[in-house]
């Protein structure tokens, strides 16, 4: 049975990118900083800061320790902060490259180098149609999605010869937590700009996702958009 | 449980190799000693092949001890002598770890 690790499992996309390995038969470990509400048989919570190095390390060797492998990392932790680049506090640009990248990177370090070992698997980190659109607002959470495609792309360079895949994957805005404090106005002219003017339903977002581990391919260090980017 | 010697981490590290040799198409790691490079340009290993190397040593080593090391730690990395350099400036440096970890 195959192994899944998601961050950020414990509600919203994370939450249903679960519910969906679970239904497809995964075996699933869920990392998130809260209490999780979600039961069942092969899903097993982890209380995890991913913006901890320690905290992930010590939670990636119990799921080694219960499952003997991981077969897919989802980094899909992340944190939003909306504001004008001139008006926005340090201490929020250094929050959001922590949870964002620095989880990413850790939870990438202690998962690839089992993936290494396995000499196979599959990462897959959230990004975030706001980068390619250098979305005017968001240059803290934009810097720190930037930064985990760049690492996306390193990553998959130096993993591909030892068989471990890492894509991104990036979305517009989701009916999440994430996006509920930004205006409905804004939200609309976004989702105008990526093609999507109905907006992207919850389901559709974890379909566009699960690509990566439905169609085995063997494309690695790829970015891929929701949407029709003008 | 026995202690965990500096020979028994040469013979960790060799091990390896040589199982990588055979995976690599590389024959001649089968005959490193500790004198070998394990990067530079007289090391038959490539950097991709380093650090598979170090994975594969860490699960090698909590197989052996029970203790959960990381190779490429803070101190490693500022070394003046890499530990990295040769098999058995590793072996030093794995036994070292392991001794001042917890198991």
């Amino acid at each position: 049975m195959s192994v899944a690790i998601i961050t950020g499992s414990s509600r919203g996309l994370g939450r249903a990118l679960a519910e969906t390995l679970l239904a497809e038969g995964w075996i699933v470990h869920g990392f998130a900083r809260s209490v999780q509400s979600l039961a069942h048989p092969r899903f097993q919570p982890h209380v995890v800061d991913v913006g901890d190095e320690a905290s992930v390390h010590a939670a990636v060797a119990a799921v080694l320790a219960a499952a003997g492998r991981v077969d897919l990392l989802i980094n899909n932790a992340g944190a939003a902060s909306m504001n004008a680049l001139l008006l926005t506090p340090a201490a929020t640009a250094a929050a959001l490259m922590r949870v964002n990248y620095l989880g990413a990177w850790h939870c990438l370090q202690a998962v690839g180098k089992a993936m290494v070992r396995q000499r196979a698997g599959l990462v897959i980190n959230l990004t975030t149609v706001a980068v390619p659109l250098a979305l005017s607002g968001e240059a803290a959470y934009v810097a720190s999605k930037a930064a985990v495609e760049a690492l996306t792309k390193v990553a998959a360079a130096e993993l591909q010869g030892q068989g471990v895949r890492v894509n991104a994957v990036g979305l517009g805005p989701l009916d999440t937590d994430l996006t509920r404090a930004v205006g409905a106005e804004k939200l609309a002219v976004l989702n105008q700009r990526i093609g999507r003017p109905r907006g992207t339903l919850l389901a559709e977002a974890v379909d566009f996702i699960a690509q990566e581990w439905r169609q085995p391919t063997s494309a690695s260090g790829t970015i891929r958009y929701l949407g029709q980017l003008t | 449980m026995v202690p965990f010697t500096r020979d028994a981490a040469v013979r960790l590290v060799l091990a390896r190799l040589a199982l990588l040799g055979q995976e690599l198409g590389k024959p001649a790691l089968a005959q490193a000693d500790e004198q070998t490079r394990l990067f530079g340009e007289a090391s038959p290993l490539d950097s991709i092949g380093l650090v598979t190397l170090m994975a594969d040593l860490e699960e090698d080593i909590f197989q052996a001890t029970g203790r959960r090391i990381t190779i490429a730690d803070e101190k490693a990395m500022s070394r003046l002598t890499s530990p990295f350099r040769r098999v058995g400036l590793l072996a030093d440096h794995i036994v070292e770890l392991v001794h001042s970890s917890h198991a």
